[in-house]
C-alpha cells in the first residue's frame, strides 16, 4: 500500500497544472468517485459493525429486532455478554488452546522452514533442485488429502485430540509455503556476505544463526503473520482433530446449530476471536502486504 | 485467509551456483541436517497421507478388507447430494474469480488518485484478516430473513414499504365463507339492497393488533334507504360462533369500507369504535360491500437468503466481500509498478483514457490479474469454513461444495472414509493443473 | 497372618480363574461380593456430555467414590465426534473402558463386532430398579449390554399459557382436540405451531410420536429396525396425520418458508416469548432449557403429554444416553452396577436436566414441578420406545441434511407429497442399512 502512495506524485499532465478552472472541473468530476468509494467502504464496514453491535445487545433484544435498534435505544448496550464470555471458563480455555496452537506451530514453521529454506538457497548438495520441485508440488496439495489418514494415525499413536496433533498438522501444511517464501528471500541475500563469512571459516550453523536469520527477518515476519493468522482462524483441522481440546472456532461452532438461542455467546465470542487477528494485522500490516506481494507479484 | 493465496506463479530466482566443493558425502550430510525436520514433517503429514488416501479411496466403508475398486468414485458421481456439491463448486468457479478480479481492478483504479486511498483499502482489506468462520457468523446475522432481524432484508423492506405500505390488518382473514377475496381485499358474496345489513367478520387478528379504542361490536339493525354494517373481530376465547356478533367480540375501528355497484365504488367510509358503519341515501339497486385491498396489504416478508434456493449465491456474495480486498491490493501493487512512460506515450499519441486502460493498462497488468484468477480458483475449490458456518442445517445440502462434502461424508455422521477419500482425491485432481503450472514456472526460470 | 498368605493367594487364583471362565462363558457371573473398598482400578470413560452435563456426571462419579474410593473414573468429553472416534478406536483395537452412546444403532454395530462386553452381572440390580421395558432397551442380540442412564421424555408438548388463555383453549388430550385447538388459536390471531424445521430431528420426532401413537409399539419397533418398509400403509397414514399439523402454512410461525429456516431454540423462543409468534411447540422435556427469553413455568408456559390418537394408550418416546462397557473388570462391574441404583440417578437428577427410568428414585428429587411431571411419565409408562432415528444407521437417521432429516425437511416444504417422500425414505433407508452391514 505504501508503494501506491509514493507513485502518485508527478502524474498530473502539465497542461492542466496551471488552470484553476481545470482544477475545479477535475474536483467536480472526482466528486462522484469519492462518493462511490465512501458508499463501498460503508458496505464493507457494515457487516462487521453489525456483528459488534449484536454482541453488545442482550439476547432477548435480538430475538425481536435487529442490531440497529441500538441506534434508537443506545441504553440497550451492555457489556454483560462479554462479561459472561470472560467468566465462561470453557471459552477462555478455548482461547488459550487456540493461542497455544497458533504460537506453537508458527514457531515450529519458522524454525524448520528457515533451516530448509537456507539449505535450498545456499547449500549445494545433489538432488537439491529436484527436492525443491517436490516442495513446490506439495504447495497445492489440499489438506483434505491428509484428514482421514491422520485421523487414523493419531488414534493409533494416542495423540488424537491433543494440541500437539493439531500443531503438527498445521506445521506440516504450512511448511511448503514457508520453505518457498524463505528460500526465495534468502537467495536474494548478497552472495559476498556469505562468501566472506565462509572464507573466515564460519560453520554453516553459525552463518545460518548470525547472518541468515537476522537478514531474513522481514520475510520471517511475513511468514510468521501468515501462519499465525491461518492457524488462529482455522476451522477444518480443529473440527476434525480438536473436538475435545476445543480451539475457539470449535467452541463457537458447537453453539452454531442453535444460532438464534446462543447469539449472546456466539456474537461476542466471534468478535473476541476476531480482535486478535485484527490487532496482528494492524500491527504488522506492512509485513502482511509484503508477504502477499512476495507470493503473487513478480 | 488461505495459504492458497500465495501459491500461484511463484517468483523464482535461480539459486546461485555452488560456492564450495567439499566431498559429496559432506554436502549430503550438511544438507540432510538442515532439511531433516522439514522432510520428516512433509513426509509423514503430506506425502504418506496422500498415498494412503489414494489407496483408501479404493476400499469401502468398513476398511481395507473391503475392496470396491472405483465404487466410491461411482458413488461420488451418482449420489445427488454429492453431485450438487460438484455443481455448486462449478458455480463458484464460474462466478468468484471473475467477480473478485473485476472488483479488484475497479477498486484499485478508483483509489489510485484518491488521497485517502489507504483508509479505503484498509477497510476493504479487513475481512481478509478475519476468519471465514467469523465472517460466516457476521453474514448469518446480516442475512436473517425476518426484515426486523436481518439488515439486508431490513434495507429491502424500507424500499418495499415505500412502494407498498402494509395494511392495518395485514394478517386478518374472513371468518366465514360469505366474505370472499377480491383484488386483494374482501367483499361480501351476497349482493345487498338498500335496507340490508353487511356483516364483515374477520379472524386471525392477534390481540395486540386490534386497533386501540376498539369497543364491543354491535350487530347492525336494518334501516330503510341505507346499508348498515359492522366490521368486527369475529372471535372470542374458545372461538365463538362464526358470522355472529357476540359479546366479548370487539369492533374494528378505522377500517375503510367500500360500497360498490358493479365495479364502481359509490361510497366509502370508515368504521367507528364499535366497528359499525353506515352508507346513507343508497339508491335502489344491487350493491356489494367490502373492505379495500390496502387494509390487508401484507408487509414485505423478506428474501430467504439462507433458504435452499439462494444459499449458494448468498455464500458467494459473502465470499466476494472477503476476497475483493486481496485482489485490490495485489492489482494496486501491479498498477503502481507499471512503467509510467508507456502510459504517457499512449496518451501523447492521443488515445482516450478508456483506450489507454483497455489497450495498455490491462495487457501490462495481465500477469498480475492471472495470479489473482489462479489464486481464487484454488481457494474457491477448497471453500469450506464459510459454507459450514453460514449455511443453516436445512440448507447445507443445497449449499454443498466439494470440501464440505468430503468432510461431511468422512466425519459428519456418515463416517464413510472410502467415499471421503475419493472426494479428497477428486479435489486433488482438480488442483493438479495448478501444481503443474507452478512446477513449469520453476523449471522455466531455474 | 503370614501363615495364611498362601491360602489367600490360592483363593485369589481360584477366584480369578472363575472370573475368567465366567467371562468366556459370557454367562451371568455372580462373583463373590468382595468388599467395596478392596475394588480398585481406573476406568476411562468417553462421553458426549460437556459443560454442565459433564459436571453433573462428575457428581455421579463422586457419589460412586463414596462407596468405592479406590476406583478412578476418568471422564473425557468428545462431543458430537464421539461416534466417529469410538468407531475408529474399536477398529484400532483400543477403545476406552466405557462410553455413553446416544445411538442404539451404534451399540448394535459394536455388539455385532463383538467389541462390547455384556453386563449381565448388573441384571439383578437393574431389574430391581427399572421397569422391564428398560431392560429391553439395553438388550442387544439377546444379552444385556447397556443401561439407558440419562433419558429424556420426547413425548411432550409445550404451549404459551397466555396464547391459550386468549384463545380460550385448554391443553388437548386427543388428536382431534389438538386440531380443534389449533384452529381456534389461528382464529385468535396466534398461529398454532412453531416448527423448528432447520433442525431435521424436530421433524422426525414429530413423525415418530404420531407413528407411535397411531401404529403402536409393535409397528414402531419394526419400522425402527427397517423390518417394514417406509412405503408401508401405516407410514402413509402417519404422514397424512403429520400433514394436518404442518400442512397449513398460515398456522405455522413464519409460514412454511419461515419454519424451514427456524432452528430448534428459535422455535422454542417463538412460543415462550410474549407476545408469542406461535402457541405450541412439540418437542421433548429439554424445551424450557433452551429458551433464552424469560418465561415462568405454569404462568407463561405449560406442558401436556403428546395427545392420544384414536384412543391409543399412553406411550412415551425417549431419547437418551446408554452406558456401555468395552471391558470387564471388577472396577467396571462395580461402576456399572452402581449406575443402576437410586443414588446414581439422584446425584444427577437433583441438578436438573435429567430424567431417569429408575422407579426407586423419588420424583421429589427433581428440582421443579414440570420436570417432575415429564420425568415421572418416563418411569411410569408401560410403553417406552427409543427415538427411532437414533436406532437407525447414522447416515439415515442422524445426519444434517441427509436421509431422514433431509427428507422430512422436503416433506415440510411440500406436505402434500406423501408418497414421493415415502419412496425416497425407503430408498435412503435401504442404502443406509445395506452399508451398515
Amino acid at each position: 500500500m505504501a508503494a501506491t502512495a509514493t507513485a502518485r506524485a508527478g502524474r498530473i499532465p502539465l497542461s492542466e497544472r496551471d488552470s484553476v478552472a481545470a482544477k475545479i472541473a477535475r474536483a467536480t468530476l472526482k466528486a462522484p468517485v469519492h462518493l462511490v468509494l465512501v458508499v463501498i467502504g460503508l458496505l464493507w464496514l457494515v457487516p462487521t459493525l453489525g456483528l459488534f453491535l449484536t454482541s453488545i445487545l442482550p439476547a432477548q433484544a435480538f430475538t425481536l429486532k435487529g442490531w440497529w435498534q441500538i441506534f434508537a435505544k443506545p441504553s440497550l448496550a451492555t457489556w454483560q455478554n462479554y462479561s459472561d464470555v470472560f467468566h465462561n471458563s470453557s471459552i477462555i480455555g478455548s482461547l488459550g488452546t487456540t493461542a497455544e496452537i497458533a504460537v506453537g506451530n508458527t514457531a515450529l514453521v519458522i524454525v524448520i522452514g528457515a533451516l530448509a529454506g537456507y539449505a535450498f538457497a545456499w547449500l549445494d548438495f545433489p538432488g537439491r533442485d529436484w527436492l525443491f520441485v517436490g516442495v513446490i508440488g506439495l504447495l497445492v496439495v489440499p489438506l483434505q488429502m491428509a484428514l482421514i489418514p491422520m485421523f487414523t494415525l493419531y488414534d493409533k499413536l494416542g495423540i488424537f485430540d491433543t494440541v500437539l496433533s493439531i500443531v503438527l498438522f498445521h506445521a506440516a501444511f504450512g511448511l511448503p509455503f514457508a520453505i518457498f517464501l524463505l528460500r526465495n528471500f534468502f537467495v536474494g541475500i548478497p552472495k559476498d556476505i556469505l562468501e566472506s563469512a565462509r572464507i573466515d571459516g564460519a560453520s554453516e550453523a553459525r552463518i545460518f544463526l548470525k547472518l541468515i536469520l537476522p537478514l531474513g527477518l522481514p520475510a520471517i515476519a511475513s511468514l510468521g503473520i501468515f501462519q499465525f493468522l491461518w492457524t488462529w482462524n482455522d476451522l477444518i483441522v480443529a473440527l476434525t482433530f480438536g473436538q475435545n481440546v476445543q480451539p475457539i472456532t470449535v467452541a463457537i461452532f458447537s453453539n452454531l446449530r442453535q444460532f438464534g438461542a446462543n447469539i449472546d455467546l456466539i456474537a461476542p465470542a466471534s468478535f473476541i476471536s476476531l480482535i486478535v487477528p485484527l490487532a496482528v494485522f494492524f500491527a504488522f500490516q506492512r509485513y502482511f502486504v509484503q508477504g502477499l506481494l512476495a507470493g503473487s507479484v513478480k | 485467509m488461505s495459504r492458497g493465496s500465495i501459491t500461484a506463479e511463484p517468483p523464482i530466482r535461480a539459486a546461485p551456483p555452488p560456492t564450495q566443493e567439499p566431498g559429496a558425502l559432506g554436502r549430503y550430510a550438511t544438507g540432510a541436517l538442515f532439511l531433516a525436520p522439514a522432510i520428516i514433517l512433509l513426509g509423514v503429514w503430506i506425502v504418506y497421507p496422500t498415498v494412503y488416501t489414494i489407496v483408501r479411496s479404493l476400499f469401502g466403508q468398513s476398511g481395507f478388507d473391503d475392496f470396491v475398486g472405483l465404487g466410491n468414485y461411482r458413488t461420488l458421481f451418482t449420489t445427488s447430494r454429492l453431485l450438487t456439491a460438484i455443481e455448486n463448486n462449478a458455480i463458484w468457479v464460474g462466478i468468484v474469480p471473475a467477480f473478485v478480479t473485476v472488483l479488484g481492478v475497479i477498486f484499485a483504479v478508483l483509489t489510485e488518485r484518491v488521497r485517502w486511498s489507504v483508509a479505503f483499502k484498509t477497510v476493504v482489506f479487513l475481512p481478509m484478516a478475519v476468519s471465514a468462520f467469523a465472517t460466516g457468523v457476521t453474514w448469518r446475522i446480516m442475512y436473517q430473513q425476518d426484515p426486523s432481524l436481518g439488515a439486508v432484508n431490513a434495507l429491502g423492506r424500507t424500499f418495499a414499504d415505500a412502494i407498498h405500505a402494509p395494511g392495518v390488518l395485514a394478517s386478518a382473514s374472513p371468518s366465514t365463507p360469505s366474505l370472499v377475496p377480491q383484488g386483494g381485499g374482501l367483499v361480501l358474496k351476497t349482493p345487498l339492497h338498500p335496507g340490508g345489513v353487511a356483516l364483515l367478520g374477520l379472524t386471525a387478528i392477534p390481540p395486540q393488533q386490534v386497533p386501540s379504542g376498539a369497543k364491543q361490536a354491535v350487530a347492525p339493525t336494518p334501516k330503510p334507504g341505507a346499508i348498515e354494517g359492522v366490521v368486527w373481530r369475529d372471535f372470542k376465547p374458545g372461538g365463538g360462533v362464526q358470522g355472529k356478533v357476540e359479546t366479548q367480540e370487539l369492533g374494528l375501528p378505522g377500517v375503510s369500507v367500500e360500497l360498490r355497484r358493479g365495479s364502481k365504488v359509490v361510497q366509502s367510509t370508515k368504521s367507528k369504535a364499535d366497528g359499525s358503519f353506515a352508507f346513507a341515501d343508497v339508491q335502489p339497486g344491487s350493491y356489494r360491500a367490502g373492505i379495500g385491498a390496502s387494509t390487508f396489504a401484507k408487509p414485505w416478508g423478506g428474501i430467504s437468503w439462507l433458504g435452499a434456493k439462494l444459499i449458494t449465491y448468498s455464500l458467494i456474495l459473502a465470499y466476494i466481500w472477503i476476497w475483493a480486498g486481496f485482489a485490490m491490493v495485489v492489482i494496486a501493487a501491479g498498477l503502481s509498478s507499471m512503467p509510467r512512460d508507456v502510459l504517457e506515450a499512449a496518451r501523447t499519441d492521443g488515445a482516450s483514457e478508456w483506450q489507454v486502460f483497455r489497450r495498455v493498462t490491462i495487457p501490462l497488468l495481465w500477469p498480475v490479474i492471472s495470479v489473482v484468477l489462479v489464486t481464487m480458483f484454488i481457494n474457491v475449490l477448497k471453500v469450506f469454513d464459510l459454507v459450514i458456518t453460514l449455511a443453516p442445517g436445512s440448507s447445507q445440502n443445497a449449499a454443498n461444495v466439494i470440501a464440505l462434502a468430503m468432510w461431511r461424508e468422512s466425519f459428519g455422521g456418515v463416517n464413510d472414509f472410502g467415499v471421503g477419500s475419493a472426494i479428497a482425491v477428486f479435489l486433488f485432481l482438480l488442483v493438479i493443473p495448478v501444481l503443474a503450472l507452478n512446477i513449469r514456472n520453476f523449471r522455466r526460470e531455474a | 497372618m503370614k501363615g495364611r498368605k498362601s491360602l489367600v493367594a490360592a483363593l485369589a487364583a481360584v477366584a480369578t480363574l472363575t472370573a475368567v471362565a465366567a467371562a468366556y462363558a459370557s454367562t451371568a457371573a455372580s462373583s463373590k461380593p468382595a468388599s467395596a473398598r478392596a475394588v480398585a482400578g481406573n476406568i476411562n470413560f468417553d462421553g458426549v456430555w460437556s459443560g454442565a452435563e459433564a459436571k453433573a456426571f462428575g457428581a455421579v462419579i463422586k457419589a460412586f467414590n463414596k462407596k468405592y474410593p479406590q476406583v478412578h473414573v476418568k471422564y473425557k468429553s468428545l462431543g458430537d465426534n464421539l461416534p466417529t472416534v469410538l468407531a475408529t478406536a474399536v477398529t484400532g483395537g483400543h477403545p476406552p473402558d466405557m462410553a455413553d452412546i446416544a445411538q442404539p444403532g451404534l451399540i448394535q454395530q459394536f455388539v455385532d463386532k463383538g467389541a462390547l462386553k455384556p453386563i449381565t452381572y448388573a441384571r439383578k440390580s437393574f431389574a430391581a430398579n427399572f421397569a422391564p421395558s428398560w431392560l429391553k432397551l439395553g438388550t442387544f442380540n439377546g444379552k444385556l449390554y447397556g443401561i439407558t442412564f440419562k433419558a429424556s421424555n420426547k413425548s411432550t408438548v409445550w404451549y404459551n399459557a397466555h396464547a391459550f388463555k386468549n384463545a380460550g383453549v385448554k391443553p388437548p388430550k386427543t388428536w382431534p382436540q389438538l386440531l380443534a385447538a389449533a384452529k381456534t388459536l389461528k382464529a385468535s390471531g396466534t398461529p398454532a405451531y412453531s416448527i423448528g424445521g432447520a433442525d431435521g430431528w424436530t421433524l422426525t420426532d414429530l413423525f415418530e410420536n404420531i407413528y407411535l401413537r397411531q401404529a403402536g409399539v409393535g409397528k414402531y419397533n419394526l419400522l425402527s429396525a427397517h423390518k417394514i418398509k417406509w412405503t408401508d400403509k401405516t407410514v402413509t397414514t402417519a404422514l397424512k396425520t403429520m400433514a394436518q399439523v404442518i400442512g397449513d402454512s398460515s398456522n405455522l410461525a413464519g409460514g412454511t418458508s419461515g419454519a424451514i429456516q427456524t432452528d430448534f431454540p428459535t422455535s422454542v423462543n417463538n412460543v415462550f416469548q410474549n407476545p408469542p409468534k406461535a402457541a405450541i411447540v412439540i418437542e421433548g422435556d429439554f424445551v424450557p432449557g433452551v429458551a433464552t427469553v424469560k418465561a415462568k413455568p405454569n404462568i407463561d408456559y405449560g406442558e401436556f403429554a403428546f395427545p392420544s390418537i384414536g384412543g391409543s394408550a399412553p406411550a412415551v418416546e425417549i431419547g437418551g444416553d446408554t452406558l456401555v462397557a468395552f471391558r470387564d473388570t471388577p472396577a467396571i462391574r462395580a461402576f456399572v452396577t452402581f449406575l443402576t441404583t437410586e443414588p446414581a440417578a439422584a446425584a444427577w437428577a437433583k441438578r436438573g436436566g435429567f430424567a431417569t427410568g429408575n422407579k426407586k428414585m423419588s420424583p421429589a428429587v427433581y428440582p421443579d414441578a414440570i420436570t417432575r411431571a415429564t420425568a415421572s411419565a418416563i418411569a411410569k409408562a408401560k410403553n417406552v420406545v427409543f427415538d427411532m432415528s437414533d436406532q437407525q444407521p447414522g447416515s439415515f437417521g442422524a445426519t444434517v441434511g441427509q436421509g431422514e432429516w433431509g427428507l422430512f425437511q422436503d416433506f415440510l416444504r411440500k406436505p402434500s407429497n406423501v408418497t414421493g417422500v415415502q419412496k425416497k425414505l425407503e430408498a435412503a433407508a435401504k442404502a443406509a442399512y445395506k452399508k451398515g452391514k
